[in-house]
């Protein structure tokens, strides 16, 4: 599934431009050093976190896209160093549960 | 530089959580950094010298170190307190510069901010080339490249705009200052 597909799926607001670049499991947590330790190429990452590092973090281990949760509003700052990097960003009003069923229910696995 | 025989593929290993603390000196606004540990973020005041420092932030990060699976090598990185990505804030910065040069080669330019004894310091070239390998060999997307180097190429640390990868003031619009 392509980031856009899951775009569609969760049906999640794009808060920049939305990458073809193909989803490869998911990553749940709101601390950058959990994910510049523990997430993999091709997740897509869940967090409540809005500065602009959590692109340059994402860009550092290739996480293609951000959802940002409960509704948080991401600065312009930060969509533009997505832009820049070229990370989807997206927001939506759902928890960080509610958006790990839905990705488990699209069909976004635990990875091995 | 002469290449080690083995074709090293790195991979992070004694994962420890801890505190970048930051301290400063109320006469003379030294700063010191170093990396701590302990449950919670030393707060003490003292006096070094002709110094007196004092507390002046600290964020939740990890230190790690890597290993080759091949052949088991292993490189310490105690001195490395995080990285930064550069804020383009300064034209005139030679890391700005080159990370503007490096990203129309879909390469991605990382500072290796390093201290030691509170001091900042750069890490040598083998360490950033390791690091430049390990993050590069983690990347999915074809043709791109992280590169690690030294955080000495920014203009003025005291003035830089681009922060460390670190948790700290991360639920506020507003930078932690």
């Amino acid at each position: 599934m392509t980031v856009k597909e899951l775009q569609s799926k969760l049906d999640l607001n794009a808060l920049n431009e939305v990458s073809d670049t193909e989803v490869e499991g998911a990553f749940v947590s709101d601390m950058l050093s959990d994910v510049m330790a523990g997430a993999k190429a091709g997740n897509v990452w869940v967090t409540v976190q809005t500065h602009k590092n959590i692109v340059a973090a994402a860009n550092l281990v290739d996480v293609p896209a951000i959802i940002v949760v409960r509704g948080k509003k991401v600065p312009e700052d930060t969509v533009q160093v997505a832009d820049r990097v070229g990370v989807t960003l997206f927001s939506t009003d759902l928890d960080t549960f509610q958006v790990a069923v839905k990705l488990h229910e699209a069909g976004i696995k635990p990875d091995a | 530089m002469v290449r080690d025989k083995c074709r090293h593929l790195w991979n992070k290993i004694n994962l420890r959580d801890g505190f970048i603390v930051t301290e400063n000196c109320y006469h003379c606004n030294r700063t010191r950094v170093y990396f701590s540990y302990e449950d919670v973020p030393p707060k003490d005041e003292y006096k070094e010298g002709e110094h007196y420092f004092n507390y002046a932030g600290s964020a939740q990060s990890i230190k790690f170190d890597l290993e080759c699976e091949k052949c088991k090598t292993v490189v310490t990185f105690e001195e490395l307190m995080g990285l930064m990505q550069c804020a383009n804030c300064d034209e005139s910065c030679h890391l700005n510069v080159l990370s503007k040069i490096c990203e129309g080669q879909n390469i991605w330019v990382y500072a290796a901010l390093a201290y030691r004894d509170g001091d900042e310091i750069d890490l040598p070239v083998k360490s950033l080339d390791i690091l430049t390998s390990h993050f590069t060999s983690r990347l999915r997307t074809p043709g791109k490249r992280i590169l690690v180097v030294p955080g000495s190429l920014r203009k003025s640390p005291a003035i830089c705009r681009g922060e460390m990868l670190r948790d700290v003031g991360m639920l506020s619009l507003t930078p932690e200052t």
